[in-house]
């Protein structure tokens, strides 16, 4: 049976089935809805200039001047503490390009890869004065932009890994120890690589479709414009639908526990991991990456967040690279994982 | 010979499954694979199609020895499992015609097969329906249809009628003959006695994962000492009596069962008249009495000291 057949009646199969429909498609449709109905009061804050103190000799002052979001406070270095602590600046940046800040908030995230590309730009010589700083850290002045965003970009990040599901059921079709279905087709002349092969392209397609859902939902709908890195928001969504139905035929074919079991295992891990990105609120984001930077590098979802964040909001594509890799080699782990378990073509019991 | 199993041992921990079990299949016959529930029938299967990993022993299939990657012999071999094993969010033909298509590459072809298999199990009027909307005998029609649509030399049909109605029962052991007639090889578990009468040529009887005897119907009611039964019911008849019929001949067992006797008879002739001599002698009054050949359910009973009740 070639592939594309396959496709097609794994597709129907799994598109009709409740539970897919469910998690990967209205799920994360009805937390988008609840997030903007309780955030949607501090989404509504204007997005407001930021204050940047500075001393009248730094060699950066003209460069800041052009940027047309950022109010320059020219001060002197007794000054600092004062303006910091009176909230009258959100940064100070001295002569050698360090910052001062107080706290830590999207203003700071935003002076600081202001500053972090003005250091590049050094490095390689280039000069500063052709630099472009005009790059939309932010897509519009008046864009609904602030940290809450980033309960949305880990929201988008989490159900791009929901193709979790379609893979736990790909991975119990095929095999004859966890479904009836599996025993019969092992029966059959079809070989497993082209059941997976087909499976794994249905999941990816049709999360891709539940994923479509929802950020139509959100831009048409709620009306938060998440994106203006296309290109990269669109590889970080597909290497996250990739992760997670790779990880759900891993979760699928490591163990015997019930579908139900395996789910819920997908939903606690996928969950959890959203957790600490951020879903459920910036501040535990901002916690994770304060006292356990490492975390966020290496949780998958975190990963996704980070840099749909950094490219769209930020207009940074720094950790664009790192942040492939992660995703890459997790799937590849996950995939050499389950190959130990697929390769088996007899079973001890069924 | 189309199936060959020989000394095959199968374990699951310390549980043996199958005991050197043996089996042979010949072409064009009906085997049944007699045996009470959780004697290894299910296990024997699958470990002659490969799905399970078997300890010891060897098994050939047409003549070859079968592993996991003969796709070759898969695809003149149809499974009916036990569990109905269906997708449930296909409708019927669309399951019918999937399955159908892992054996059957030209369209046109699979499209006709489809279609008389959907005739052959009776499912015309509910092509249309997803199987959680069918009753559990029309599930497990289907369940048969996608297991023999693509017409293979040798089909597996494990307890095929288990839960089903009458109805249904009768449709599917017919089609189970009507298979049978049209040329494929069938493997038939069960343990309802009366099926494998009706429907096997020859039969294996299967006890704690042994082959504890086969051969056809005769050969195996041939192998038993108990060749009659009659079944009498007295009006008052004292022990003595019972006892004085032990000198009937051929007489080696008589059993009470309720108000009943259930006298046996080893191989000899006469044993009605003679009987009726004895009541004659005796001045013994009767309600009722009939002769009874012996049944499966005597040689399991006396090969393995157990019934195997239906």
């Amino acid at each position: 049976m070639n592939i594309i057949r396959n496709c097609i009646y794994q597709g129907k199969n799994l598109f009709r089935d409740f539970s897919f429909l469910f998690w990967a498609m209205l799920y994360p449709i009805i937390i988008a809805f609840f997030f903007n109905l309780a955030f949607s009061g501090m989404m509504n804050r204007n997005f407001e200039d930021i204050q940047v103190g500075i001393e009248e000799d730094n060699n950066v002052l003209p460069i800041l001047e052009e940027i047309d979001f950022v109010k320059i406070h020219r001060i002197t270095e007794d000054e600092i503490e004062e303006k910091l602590e009176n909230d009258e600046i959100d940064a100070f940046i001295d002569g050698d390009l360090n910052l001062t800040v107080k706290k830590s908030g999207i203003n700071q995230t935003i002076i600081k890869e202001v500053v972090e590309q003005i250091k590049q730009t050094v490095k390689l010589n280039r000069p500063i004065d052709g630099s472009e700083f005009s790059v939309r850290y932010v897509a519009d002045k008046n864009q609904e932009s602030n940290s809450i965003v980033i309960i949305f970009y880990s929201l988008i990040a989490m159900v791009s890994t929901y193709g979790v599901f379609a893979g736990i059921e790909t991975a119990s079709l095929m095999q004859a120890n966890l479904s009836n279905i599996g025993l019969r087709i092992n029966a059959t002349p079809l070989k497993k690589q082209n059941f997976l092969i087909a499976g794994v392209i249905v999941s990816l397609l049709l999360n891709l479709l539940a994923n479509t859902g929802l950020l139509l939902f959100i831009n048409y709908v709620l009306k938060i414009h998440l994106f203006t890195n296309i290109t990269y928001s669109l590889i970080f969504i597909l290497l996250g639908n990739l992760l997670g139905v790779i990880l759900g035929i891993f979760i699928g074919v490591s163990n015997k526990k019930s579908a139900n079991v395996k789910t819920a295992i997908a939903i606690s891990t996928t969950l959890f991991l959203s957790f600490l990105s951020g879903m459920m609120g910036p501040w535990i984001k901002a916690m994770v990456e304060k006292y356990v930077p490492f975390l966020s590098r290496i949780n998958p979802i975190s990963v996704i967040t980070n840099n749909l964040y950094r490219v769209n909001l930020l207009g940074s594509t720094k950790s664009v690279g790192e942040g492939i890799a992660v995703l890459l080699i997790y799937s590849m782990v996950l995939l050499i994982g389950s190959y130990v378990f697929l390769r088996r073509k007899s079973y001890d019991s069924i | 010979m189309v199936v060959k199993v020989k000394n095959v041992v199968k374990r699951y921990d310390e549980k043996i499954a199958l005991d050197h079990f043996n089996m042979e299949v010949r072409e064009g016959e009906i085997l049944g694979l007699l045996g009470p529930n959780g004697c290894g029938k299910t296990t024997a299967i699958n470990c002659i199609l490969s799905l399970l990993k078997f300890d010891k022993g060897e098994v050939q299939v047409f003549g070859r020895k079968m592993t996991p990657n003969s796709y070759d012999m898969k695809r003149q071999i149809g499974l009916v499992p036990q569990e109905v094993s269906v997708f449930e969010n296909l409708t019927v033909k669309e399951n019918i015609d999937y399955f159908c298509g892992l054996y059957i590459d030209d369209k046109n072809t699979r499209k006709k097969y489809a279609e008389e298999a959907i005739e052959f199990v009776g499912l015309k009027d509910y092509v249309k329906f997803y199987p959680k909307k069918l009753s559990g005998g029309l599930k497990r029609r289907l369940n048969i249809a996608c297991g023999i649509v693509h017409k293979p030399k040798l089909i597996f049909l494990d307890e095929p009628t288990v839960a089903v109605d009458a109805q249904s029962r009768n449709f599917i052991l017919e089609g189970i003959k009507k298979l049978n007639q049209e040329g494929s090889t069938i493997i038939y578990t069960t343990h309802y006695l009366e099926e494998a009468e009706m429907l096997c040529s020859r039969i294996v009887i299967m006890d704690n994962g042994k082959d504890i005897a086969s051969g056809t119907i005769e050969e195996l009611k041939a192998m038993i000492t108990t060749s009659e039964k009659i079944v009498i019911r007295f009006i008052n008849i004292e022990d003595e009596v019972i006892n004085a019929m032990y000198r009937i001949p051929h007489v080696i067992d008589i059993e009470r069962n309720g108000e009943d006797f259930i006298i046996k008879f080893e191989n000899g002739i006469n044993n009605l008249s003679n009987l009726l001599n004895f009541i004659a002698e005796h001045n013994l009054t009767y309600i009722k009495l009939y002769s009874q050949l012996p049944t499966l359910n005597d040689v399991f009973l006396e090969l393995t000291g157990k019934e195997l009740r239906d």
